[in-house]
């Protein structure tokens, strides 16, 4: 059975039942559905998609959007209500990490069971055994009972079972958002190389980020509908966008939250209206450059309330595989944003950058620069071209020499870090 | 046959293992449409080769079953043979000393008659209901897991009907033992052969009736109370403590075809005739005579069993096939 896609879907739709009181079920029951005891809830309302090969989708959408239970669905726990899709592969799914680990057994035995039940064979499981504790990096403690194992520990061994699956399409519920820096960049490395490996992802997650970052395309869900899908990169721009259109309403996500000085709810927060790069004294806007190259960055910012909200930004350039290459912030630089609103430009002169692809989060920040009121993310990434021979993330300024001098007495002690991070 | 060799095979993992929870054509498309009865056929004749898709998946849970019953407790695999033990001690205490029901005039030899006869009808009968009410809750209990991985929840109340008959053969293996090596009972000869079918047959009787009250407990919890009663009155009903020859000879007649339409009957006493082998009590005023228990009619009482077997194997997995698909929504 082979197919051009990996995952397709016509038309998704699932009703949940709700039941008032058992008795109403019973009597559905007994009279073989003639009475209807239950009220429909649509979780999700119809959705299309075609998944190729390789490729990356990111689902976004505010709580209760349906994310994921589509997931449960192509994962293969419930059943569609409307609807049909169509895998091809195995598909294996990551809703819960650790769901089905036992306590009180040790995590190599816990191994064992998950593995059996993510559809390994025990042998399966034993020649993998090795390379699923050395990614968990549990050392003598997978000897251990589970029960006492850190959270940390028990998300990386559930994160290294599942991935030991090794499947054609992989599911993946937004489980490593708790885990932390070190755990999220093993995931994400990971999963950078099932993309490599022709394997198709799905991947749910609040942060905007993750999705751009880990997915080619995306699906904006509101409400069990599906408000955008596509390039990741527009999606989460209409995602955002929208959210920034209904502050103060009730579905107000992460992305903004709510003021804790809002007194009657339906205010405006401090939001970026929009930003853009430009080539440095022109209007013309511009998201490939050659590095070298000379650009500014306009970022229009609203504050209806600039003395009880004072604001500031912040700017990132950020590597697809979460490396921070540079920055700048307002609060660094002594920068003050006056006013209700503003255009605020930060020129970068004579670009440093070497080539490769680089989103460029502009954060809002609140007086202080800690909390944060908005990510709001480029409508395209930075695509950076080289035409020199740098290697690495930024071009050194360097020159060789060649001169006539004697190597010193304490030779041997200097530390040798000779390994070079190859670039994007 | 040759439906079963078709049945999607799990083991295939084309597009995953969720052939269980929903329904797949034969392009691959999977809908939301109920099983159909040709797919519920293929689900329940195909079975053993999903246990053997599955069979390591469904060794490490009953070993994990088992594990976690007896791990930390001193007496540990000792447990499954006192707790009939107990059970057989108390009743025997009751029905045989203080009610005096004991069946007079054994032969030979057999004094410990009454005492046998009650102790495997415990064993045997402590295994069925156990499977029942801790089957009941299997899919409620695991609901975390049923929402959470995409695998044949089928395994669930499996693992506890081998669960109950792993501990069964522990305590009878015990007894056989003590046979043996004791003059508790003459020791059982070449019926023992008759053991594995009776394993069987006991196995899918109690795993069809376990499908069925886990699907029931699902969609109505009330089902675990209503279970836990049900085995209490069962167990009365049946010849565990009693046999039906020491009732009063005029009402034996009309009772024994309602005793017969117990299958739990039948299946007692073809251990019993496996494990006892003939017991004759000499007919008196108050016994109605005849075999108590009889290695003769063993085949017999395996066969009526077996149909009652089929018959709750078939209903409870045709019930359990089509609500499978709406147990993540409802746990």
């Amino acid at each position: 059975m082979q197919h051009e896609y990996a995952l397709e879907a016509e038309g998704l739709g699932k009703a949940y039942r709700m039941y008032g009181s058992p008795m109403k079920r019973i009597l559905e029951g007994v009279t073989w559905g003639r009475y209807k005891g239950h009220g429909e809830f649509w979780a999700l309302k119809g959705v299309d998609f075609k998944l190729r090969p390789g490729a990356s989708f990111g689902l976004c959408g505010a709580n209760g959007a349906g994310k994921s239970t589509l997931l449960k669905i192509l994962s293969g726990t419930t059943a569609p209500t409307v609807g049909r899709y169509r895998a091809n592969g195995r598909v294996a799914s990551l809703l819960e990490l650790g769901a089905g680990f036992h306590m009180d057994f040790t995590g190599r035995a816990n191994i064992v069971m998950n593995g059996t039940m993510m559809g390994l064979t025990r042998r399966e499981v034993e020649a993998k055994m090795d390379s699923i504790i050395e990614f968990a990096e549990l050392g003598d403690y997978i000897d251990e009972p589970v029960r006492t194992y850190s959270s940390g520990m028990g998300l990386r061994l559930g994160f290294a079972v599942a991935v030991a699956v090794d499947p054609e399409v992989m599911i993946i519920d937004e489980v490593f958002a708790v885990g932390d820096m070190y755990f999220q960049k093993k995931c994400v490395d990971k999963i950078y190389e099932f993309k490599k490996h022709n394997k198709t992802i799905l991947f749910c997650s609040h942060s905007l980020y993750d999705v751009r970052q880990l997915c080619d395309e995306a699906i904006w869900l509101n409400q069990g509908e599906c408000m955008a899908i596509g390039e990741s990169v527009m999606v989460t721009n209409e995602y955002s966008a929208f959210q920034r259109h209904h502050i103060g309403e009730e579905d107000v996500t992460n992305d903004i939250p709510m003021s804790p000085l809002a007194e009657g709810g339906a205010r405006e927060l401090p939001h970026v209206v929009d930003a853009r790069i430009y080539r440095m004294g022109t209007d013309e806007e511009c998201y490939q450059i050659t590095t070298g190259d000379s650009i500014e960055i306009r970022i229009w910012w609203k504050n209806p309330t600039p003395a009880e909200t004072p604001i500031h930004v912040g700017i990132g350039f950020m590597r697809q595989d979460m490396t921070t290459c540079g920055g700048a912030g307002t609060n660094l630089s002594g920068h003050d944003l006056v006013g209700e609103q503003g255009c605020l430009v930060l020129r970068v002169p004579n670009v440093q950058l070497l080539s490769g692809q680089f989103l460029i989060p502009v954060i809002l920040l609140d007086g202080g620069g800690v909390h944060k009121y908005q990510e709001y993310l480029m409508p395209e990434n930075l695509v950076v071209r080289t035409n020199t021979r740098d290697v690495g993330l930024f071009r050194i300024e360097s020159s060789w020499d060649d001169v006539d001098l004697a190597p010193p007495e304490s030779r041997e002690e200097v530390p040798q870090e000779a390994e070079a991070e190859s670039g994007a | 046959m040759s439906t079963a060799a078709r049945t999607p095979r799990l083991e295939d993992q084309e597009g995953g293992p969720l052939a269980t929870v929903a329904q797949r054509d034969a392009e691959g498309w999977v809908t939301a449409r109920a099983p159909r009865a040709r797919e519920i056929a293929q689900r329940i004749v195909g079975f053993p080769f999903l246990l053997r898709a599955h069979w390591d998946l469904i060794a490490t849970s009953v070993k994990r079953e088992l594990e976690v019953r007896f791990q930390g407790t001193v007496l540990g695999w000792l447990w499954p043979l006192f707790h009939p033990m107990f059970m057989f001690a108390v009743y025997y205490l009751i029905f045989s000393q203080l009610l005096d029901m004991k069946i007079p005039d054994l032969p030979e030899g057999q004094e410990s008659a009454m005492a046998v006869f009650m102790f495997v009808g415990i064993v045997v009968w402590a295994a069925i209901a156990e499977t029942l009410n801790r089957g009941t809750n299997a899919i409620v209990e695991n609901g975390n897991l049923i929402k959470k991985l995409a695998f044949p929840s089928e395994i669930l109340p499996l693992n506890i009907t081998v669960v109950g008959l792993v501990t069964m053969l522990f305590a009878l293996a015990v007894f056989i033992l003590a046979c043996w090596i004791t003059p508790v009972w003459r020791a059982p000869g070449v019926g023992l052969l008759w053991i594995p079918v009776l394993v069987l047959v006991q196995g899918v009787f109690t795993y069809g009736l376990a499908l069925m009250l886990s699907t029931l407990q699902v969609f109505l919890r009330d089902t675990l109370q209503v279970v836990a009663i049900g085995t209490t009155v069962w167990m009365f009903l049946t010849p565990i403590f009693w046999a039906p020859q020491v009732i009063n000879s005029d009402s034996l007649d009309s009772m024994m075809p309602l005793i017969q339409t117990n299958p739990v009957y039948h299946l007692v006493q073809a251990w019993r005739g496996t494990l006892m082998g003939d017991l004759y009590v000499v007919p008196n005023e108050y016994i109605a005579g005849g075999f108590l228990v009889s290695s003769a009619d063993v085949a017999w009482h395996i066969g009526v069993f077996a149909l009652w077997a089929i018959a709750a194997y078939v209903i409870g997995f045709a019930f359990f096939v089509l609500s499978q698909r709406r147990f993540a929504d409802e746990v």
